[in-house]
């Protein structure tokens, strides 16, 4: 009961918030220099169709009223059409979010499947390789660019091994992709049991999750190293090896206290690479929500950056929330 | 074994331990100077001290548990003829927490946050005594009721949080129960409680102890507890005994200056804690080489400042480490 009272106290909250959010990203975007107009003309128009596109556009009208039409439009879910895609732009995101998503996604499962147990292992073993190789991995995972890793890898596995296909896009070319269905190109393929698709797809898939998961397991590891080493510290696993609780025990338990804090850094990590896995999309176009939005930036297409604002403020507070419901059932506390 | 009576079977035995923090920057602490205690099967002894005097570093080497960085330098404990602390991880382990246990003080910071406390009373049954999860379950449920814990049905499903400081010392003392231990270290186990709790708690650790046939070793900076239950009584100062005899004859006949400075304390009478109590501390005044409570002692003579004074039997079964015991008063 208390949970559903939760959730309905978050949810009434997230409207304010994505208002602010919308607010600040509006006047943010206001700022990137470029006319939109000269754009989408080009250069040689006449000073008359310009002023004539950008009074059609709503851009001579003063800012508050822009914003006010801006959110008149959000409020109906029409968050503009790009004059770039030519396509209303919750439908460009629809179609771009599933591929962000699958690939960070997949890239954060893989960062925690390396971060997780490397982290536990080394919080338990104070020295020995293990340990080295653990702090070594975190300096060198925080200090590495992640399309630099990107790069490298396509340079290893595609340019001289010819393991993985080019570095173009989800699938090849000529493969027909899958139905849409939950948006993942490869669990979608294996749901239709189309073994050309799921092949082609994963092929595509491997390099940029193994970027983002090499580079993500390193705050995983050092987060998860951290906690548990605190926990290993604390009173409580003090007293169950008092008890003479068996060690695999203790570790669990130590290992269970640490997980509020781990999967914490993993909804930050997760929020901060909807817009942050950027780099790793450009270099493997991946036709991604970031990359986008970058478009939209560089060609003054104000509407597709700011669906993207909205779209990845929603995601986020759908994390948050689904962060905050974790937390009420792994810690009783939370609960009282 | 100086001053100590050798009769039935010791369960513990710690001879002449000392164990020391080492420290990069100043020399060795050596927290605990040659230690002797026996504790016989089904005793219940007190080992009183102020904060600082070593109990709880006592206590851990007891269980092999010398927190970092200490190390023993010297002596030995043994446990029902074992010393643990030369056992392996898993040796050790099998002994803690069944034949082995501890009533710590703080149990809500130290009781595990997110199991409900039936379920870590019924974890020591169940890895301890290799029954099933269910048989386990329903000792646990038996523990809670045989610690008086009110709703033990409803109880056994509380987080620690949940609990008053009262109700989760009993679950400790449950913990440290269930298994049927030989020797239970209950360490400053009460003082985070008020008076009517702590009399209340103390009284059902006495009982359950006494039901289950345990010697207690029971640490304690508060004297007057100890005049209620214990056997022996041993006082502590500056990782040395000072002084140890039978309950009887520790209240009736103190003989070290500390042990009667301590009973003073308690005393309504404020003339006579002032005559046992040192005005001001001499700073300096306990050089390595004399008797570790010259400082603060009111019986002080220049022998005592030149001659560490060693356990010495004054009567059977009592010993003072004092060249200057109180001796017989009136
Ligand atoms: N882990 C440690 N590292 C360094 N020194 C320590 C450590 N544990 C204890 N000591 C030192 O050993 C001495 C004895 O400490 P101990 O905790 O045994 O005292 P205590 O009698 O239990 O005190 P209290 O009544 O406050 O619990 C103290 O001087 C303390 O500073
Ligand atoms: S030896 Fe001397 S200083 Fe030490 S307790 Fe006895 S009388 Fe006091
Ligand atoms: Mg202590």
């Amino acid at each position: 009961m208390r949970i559903l009272r939760y959730i309905g106290r978050r949810i009434l909250f997230v409207i304010p918030q994505l208002f602010g959010i919308i607010l600040v990203s509006f006047f943010l975007v206001k700022l990137i220099p470029g006319d939109p107009a000269v754009m989408m003309l080009g250069p040689t128009a006449s000073a008359k169709s310009l002023m004539e596109l950008r009074d059609r556009m709503g851009f001579t009208k003063p800012l508050l009223t822009q914003l006010m039409h801006y959110l008149h439009d959000v409020v109906r879910g029409d968050l503009g059409t790009s004059w770039q895609t030519t396509q209303p732009v919750t439908e460009d995101l629809f179609q771009r979010f599933p591929a962000t998503l699958e690939l960070i996604s997949f890239g954060l499962l893989l960062a925690i499947l390396i971060g997780f147990p490397l982290g536990v292992a080394a919080a338990r073993l104070k020295r020995g390789p293990i340990r080295k190789f653990a702090d070594y991995y975190g300096l060198l995972a925080g200090a590495m660019p992640d399309f630099w890793l990107a790069l490298v890898l396509i340079y290893v596995f595609y340019t001289t091994l010819n393991w993985i296909p080019a570095p173009l896009g989800r699938i090849d070319m000529a493969v027909l992709p899958p139905e849409i269905i939950t948006g993942s190109m490869v669990i979608d393929s294996l749901i239709a049991g189309d073994m050309d698709a799921l092949w082609s797809s994963f092929g595509h898939l491997v390099l940029p999750v193994l970027t983002l998961g090499l580079i993500n397991a390193g705050p995983i590891l050092k987060m998860t190293q951290s906690t548990v080493e605190r926990t290993l510290d604390s009173d409580f696993v003090r007293y169950a090896d008092m008890c003479g609780l068996p060690r695999r025990v203790v570790l669990r338990q130590a290992v269970r206290a640490a997980l509020p804090s781990i999967i914490t850094i993993v909804s930050v990590l997760y929020g901060f690479l909807i817009g942050g896995a950027v780099l790793v999309e450009i270099v493997f176009s991946w036709g991604g929500a970031g990359q986008y939005a970058v478009q939209g930036v560089l060609n003054a297409d104000l509407n597709p950056v700011l669906g993207f604002v909205v779209f990845s403020a929603v995601l986020s507070l759908i994390i948050y929330l689904l962060v905050d419901l974790l937390y009420f059932a792994l810690d009783p506390r939370t609960r009282a | 074994m100086t001053g100590v009576p050798a009769a039935g079977s010791a369960i513990l035995e710690v001879s002449d331990l000392w164990v020391g923090f080492p420290s990069y920057r100043e020399q060795t602490l050596h927290a605990l100077k040659g230690i002797d205690l026996r504790i016989e099967a089904g005793e219940m002894i007190g080992l009183v001290g102020e904060s600082g005097s070593g109990k709880t570093t006592l206590a851990r080497a007891i269980m092999g548990l010398v927190p970092p960085p200490g190390v023993i330098e010297r002596g030995r404990v043994l446990f029902n003829g074992r010393d643990l602390s030369a056992q392996s991880d898993a040796a050790r382990r099998s002994v803690l927490g069944r034949e082995l246990t501890m009533v710590i003080p703080n149990p809500r910071a130290e009781l595990n946050p997110v199991l409900s406390v039936g379920r870590q009373i019924s974890n020591i049954a169940f890895y301890h005594l290799g029954v099933s999860r269910q048989e386990a379950d329903r000792i646990a449920l038996d523990m809670l009721r045989a610690v008086h814990i009110p709703d033990p049905e409803r109880r056994f499903n509380a987080y620690p949080h949940e609990l008053s400081g009262g109700m989760a010392q009993r679950v400790v003392i449950a913990i440290a129960l269930v298994c049927s231990p030989r020797l239970v270290i209950s360490d400053d186990a009460t003082s985070g409680l008020d008076v009517t709790v702590q009399a209340q708690v103390l009284d059902l650790l006495q009982t359950m102890v006494r039901e289950k046939g345990a010697a207690t070793l029971f640490i304690t900076r508060d004297i007057a507890i100890t005049a209620h239950f214990c056997s022996r009584i041993a006082i502590i100062y500056a990782g040395e005994v000072v002084e140890i005899a039978d309950r009887r004859r520790f209240f009736a006949r103190p003989g070290h200056p500390y042990s009667i400075m301590l009973l003073a304390a308690f005393s309504h009478n404020p003339a006579l804690r002032a005559r046992w109590t040192r005005a001001e501390e001499i700073a300096g005044a306990t050089p390595s080489t004399g008797c570790a409570f010259a400082s603060r002692c009111v019986r002080r003579q220049t022998r005592c400042l030149n001659e560490a004074p060693s356990l010495r039997p004054l009567a059977s079964g009592h010993a003072v480490r004092c060249h200057f015991p109180v001796e017989a008063q009136a």
